[in-house]
């Protein structure tokens, strides 16, 4: 039998040779064609030569301005559709700059100030005396793809799309000035005139500073032409969508979804030329490592995000990519509620919550924490350390005079027993045989916040306190938060240019709707308040300084640092130049550097 | 035997029914809101109450249930919550083909190798040979398939660039012609089909194994031999085909993973098949897709084990259906 069995056993192997054979063979010879991601054939070469590729997490959810709500739709469609004005972000005073073709809203530092207005539809605008309208004049020679003008009725009708509630627009806040919307929906007749084709005015009910008026009233047009016969409950699904009409830079020219969009120099773009490179393509790739894979191997040229403990490896492997950093506009903080929210919710009353409803406790835990181990530990030279919510980029309104909290856990400790937390038998602080014990929750999926977190438990279990963590499916945590479930929580912002902290700060809960802490202070209301009726942001800086300093002393929660985001560029590209307001903000100024593969 | 079927698929149609409803409900009773990416500051209070009155879910629970089923009861599964609205099953069929030709491609690989290493195994007992196979088989078998893929990117993409690292094609593919864009697509597959089938194809190798070392023992092989049969037909005619007969429930059960996906494979090499829509819609509590897939994967499973039954009678004579 053995004898018999090596024969089989020759048998099965020759056909697993034969088998391993033409795999090889149909491998070679497929390979001498397309030689892995590095080696192209002339084509492909070409291909790669005139093609930008960008990497993204997921796919657009619409390349439609009025219903795509995540930053990559917004990066893809700013490209396909023009613009009322062009808008930059003053990195010397943190302002944002707005600028039609013949007026800018200030004039910016020498050598700052990259974009050109050309871009831009409107050529001047005139605020009214009194701020309560503004009238826009337009260009004559800005036409959509299709040969026909860009018109002032095409703003008015892409603002009643925002405006209608069947549509459901992300956007439809811009809106929230304008005559009518106090009374509860927007009377465009009169809040939006358009008494001829290149004269545009938009009314609002109440004064608005200038800057505020520029950002709301330039919402990115549609086509009226095109869409007018749409009904508004067809508008999320019109076919339309997946075949946009513009007149930016790029338009449209392939988009298979959950895999990739490629967009192409638009030839006929006059707003402001068309793209320089001829091709871009964003290509969805959802796992991390494959991302940076390619970013190595050539075969992406942007990968946004990259964690810095791959830094090194990364710069070793390829000499041709190099690390950009925007910022800063992202922060992480660990949320105490100040509140009791099981009494709120109950009866309504406020009742300071029985671990973390004193300041002074929640200034000894920030005390308590070691925030630039955190920052050396993580983020290295890309982090810093955090006091309040408004960034040191943003330099108008950041106050500068304001120290960190120290790590000082001796400090932490004194105040602590200021208080009444004493060691108990088991090493744990209590006060009336409660221990000073709870569980700090964090959403799934974010090393940054794990890594955090376990050095807080650290910092906190060494002055006595119990830190137990616990990891929530985002969803879940989301909502645990919006219900006021959780007593201590890890989360972070991305804050907006234009600051208005009330959402989160504001003393009405029912109003403030991410006030997820319960902190009430109501200076700080009134400060908001004394800033928004400023007519010029730069009047506003004492409120936003005293303000800083209420949240600096109050410590509703600990601010723990803000992240500079940082992204992998391949160096064959030039000219790109990285803003707080976007990565991408002037991609159609990029070019590529031919590659040196190409045969002759 | 028609008779048979028909009854089975009588029957399978309450019991899918039934897995719907627990779904809707399941679903529907989880924490998470299908508007909450909608709930942000910057964003008007109002957009979130607008978007759930246009998903209707602003209605009780049992008058959503009956216009779900209604709906259901004309074919009409809804319309995507996460990606713009898209017919369910548009957005099904524009990830199926693509799972399709990953999961059949490695099915055929999973068979052909697991089949033949496992036989190779049975006939040359505890040999070398025998040893080695099954050490490298259960090595694996036991390895995560996610850790499996990154570790054949980081040594075929990075360190030895041969295979590319993810996605369908090439860029500019198109320009290679219709037999160039079919090998860039197949070379595109390599990786993500081999990661799958040397997984799989270890698993199967063990089952054909352990059935063919018991049915060569059996009498019926003793004779066959004794007849003076050659082995190549004692061992593919005689044993093989009884052997076989437990890897026939594995191939039943395999028929929904070809229509489910795989979804690591699919998330790392950016593959958008069906793997991913379903987790994509379970996170983005996309409910009108995640019941789609459901229905799908629940109708597959009832079908892959009614094949698997049928199968069974084709195979062995002495099963009466």
């Amino acid at each position: 039998m053995s004898e018999k069995g090596a024969g089989m056993v020759s048998a099965v192997c020759r056909f697993a040779g034969y088998l391993l054979l033409v795999l090889v063979v149909v491998a070679v010879s497929s390979c001498s064609n397309h030689n892995g991601s590095h080696g192209k054939s002339g084509h492909a070469s070409a291909a790669m030569d005139s093609t930008l590729v960008i990497t993204m997490l997921g796919d657009a959810d619409y390349l439609n301005p009025v219903i795509g709500a995540t930053v990559t739709s917004s990066n893809i469609f700013s490209l396909i559709y023009p613009a009322l004005l062009q808008s930059e972000f003053d990195t010397t005073t943190g302002l944002m700059n707005y600028m039609a073709l013949e007026k800018k809203l200030r004039d910016v530092t020498p050598g700052q100030g990259k974009k050109t207005p050309k871009a831009a539809i409107a050529k001047s605008w005139q605020l009214s005396e009194d701020h309560k309208s503004i009238t826009y004049i337009l260009r004559h020679d800005a036409f959509w793809d299709d040969g026909k003008p860009i018109i002032s009725g095409d703003f008015k009708f892409s603002y009643q799309l925002y405006g209608n509630p069947v549509i459901a627009s992300a956007r439809q806040q811009y809106l929230a000035e304008l005559v009518g919307a106090d009374k509860g929906q927007v009377d465009f007749d009169k809040a939006i005139e358009t008494p001829n084709d290149t004269t545009l005015i938009f009314r609002f009910y109440k004064p608005v500073p200038e800057h505020l008026a520029l950002f709301h009233t330039s919402l990115t047009p549609l086509p009226a032409h095109r869409w007018k016969d749409v009904k508004p409950d067809e508008f999320r699904h019109s076919p339309l969508n997946l075949n946009p009409l513009g007149a930016g830079p790029y338009k449209l020219k392939n988009w298979m979804q959950q895999q990739e969009i490629v967009l192409a120099s638009n030839r006929r773009s006059n707003l402001p030329k068309p793209g320089n490179i001829p091709s871009i393509s964003f290509k969805v790739v959802p796992d991390y490592t494959v991302r940076l894979t390619q970013l190595q191997t050539g075969a992406a040229d942007v990968v946004e995000n990259i964690k810095p403990e791959d830094f090194t490896a990364l710069l070793k492997a390829n000499r041709q990519i190099q690390i950009k950093t925007v910022g800063l506009r992202v922060y992480d903080y660990v949320g105490w509620s100040n509140i009791d929210h099981e009494e709120y919710r109950k009866s309504g009353t406020f009742k300071p919550h029985p671990l973390f409803g004193s300041a002074s406790v929640r200034l000894a835990l920030t005390n308590a924490i070691d925030r630039q181990a955190i920052i050396d530990g993580y983020l290295k030279q890309y982090g810093v350390v955090c006091n309040n919510d408004i960034s040191p980029s943003l330099k108008w309104a950041y106050n500068s005079r304001i120290t960190p909290h120290a790590f000082d856990p001796a400090k932490a400790s004194a105040m602590l027993k200021a208080e009444g937390w004493i060691p108990g038998a088991d090493g744990i602080l209590q006060k009336n045989g409660r221990k000073f014990s709870f569980v700090l929750y964090t959403n799934a999926g974010n090393a940054r916040r794990n890594y955090a977190s376990v050095i807080i438990q650290q910092n906190l279990r060494s002055i006595g306190i119990d830190c137990k963590l616990d990891v929530q499916e985002s969803n879940v945590f989301f909502e645990n938060l919006q219900a006021g479930k959780l007593d201590a929580w890890m989360a972070g912002w991305s804050i907006g240019l234009e600051i208005d902290p009330l959402d989160v700060w504001g003393s009405n809960l029912k109003k403030s709707r991410f006030n997820f802490t319960g902190y009430r202070n109501s200076r700080l209301d009134e400060l908001c308040e004394l800033a928004k009726q400023k007519m010029d942001p730069k009047g506003a800086r004492p409120y936003w300084l005293e303000y800083q300093e209420i949240l600096h002393r109050d410590q509703p929660v600990t601010f723990l640092y803000w992240i500079k985001e940082t992204q992998g560029f391949s160096k064959r590209i030039e000219g790109e130049e990285l803003n707080i307001s976007g990565s991408f903000y002037n991609i159609d100024d990029w070019r590529l550097r031919p590659s040196t593969t190409v045969a002759p | 035997m028609l008779i048979y079927i028909f009854k089975r698929l009588l029957i399978a149609i309450p019991l899918i029914f039934g897995v719907l409803t627990l779904t809707f409900f399941i679903i529907r009773l989880a924490p998470g809101d299908p508007a909450a990416f909608f709930i942000q500051p910057g964003i008007s209070p109002n957009v979130a109450e607008q978007i759930r009155a246009q998903y209707g879910l602003n209605d009780p629970l049992p008058v959503q249930y009956f216009k779900w089923l209604a709906n259901v009861l004309q074919g009409d599964f809804g319309r995507s919550f996460s990606r713009a609205q898209q017919p369910v099953f548009d957005v099904i069929a524009e990830a199926l083909p693509i799972t399709v030709t990953i999961a059949g491609l490695t099915l055929v690989a999973n068979f052909t190798f697991g089949i033949l290493i496992g036989i190779v195994s049975a006939i040359r007992q505890n040999s070398f040979l025998d040893r080695f196979l099954t050490v490298t088989a259960l090595f694996f078998y036991s390895m995560p398939e996610f850790w499996f893929a990154l570790m054949m990117i980081i040594l075929f993409a990075l360190k030895f660039p041969i295979f590319p690292v993810s996605g369908l094609n090439e860029i500019g593919a198109e320009s290679y012609g219709v037999f160039g864009f079919i090998v860039d697509r197949f070379w595109h597959l390599v990786l993500p089909v081999t990661v799958l089938s040397i997984n799989g194809a270890a698993g199967i190798a063990r089952y054909v194994r352990g059935s063919m070392l018991e049915v060569i023992r059996q009498d019926y092989i003793r004779t066959a031999r004794a007849k003076g049969l050659p082995e190549n037909v004692v061992i593919f005619k005689h044993a093989l085909r009884n052997a076989l007969l437990p890897v026939i429930t594995l191939m039943g059960s395999s028929l929904p993973f070809i229509f489910s996906g795989a979804l690591f494979i699919e998330v790392i090499f950016a593959f958008p098949g069906m793997g991913r829509v379903t987790v994509e819609a379970i996170f983005a509590r996309d409910y009108p897709l995640i019941i789609a897939n459901t229905f799908i994967s629940g109708s597959l499973i009832v079908l892959g084990n009614l094949f698997a039954d049928v199968l069974y009678a084709v195979a062995d004579p002495r099963i009466k259906l």
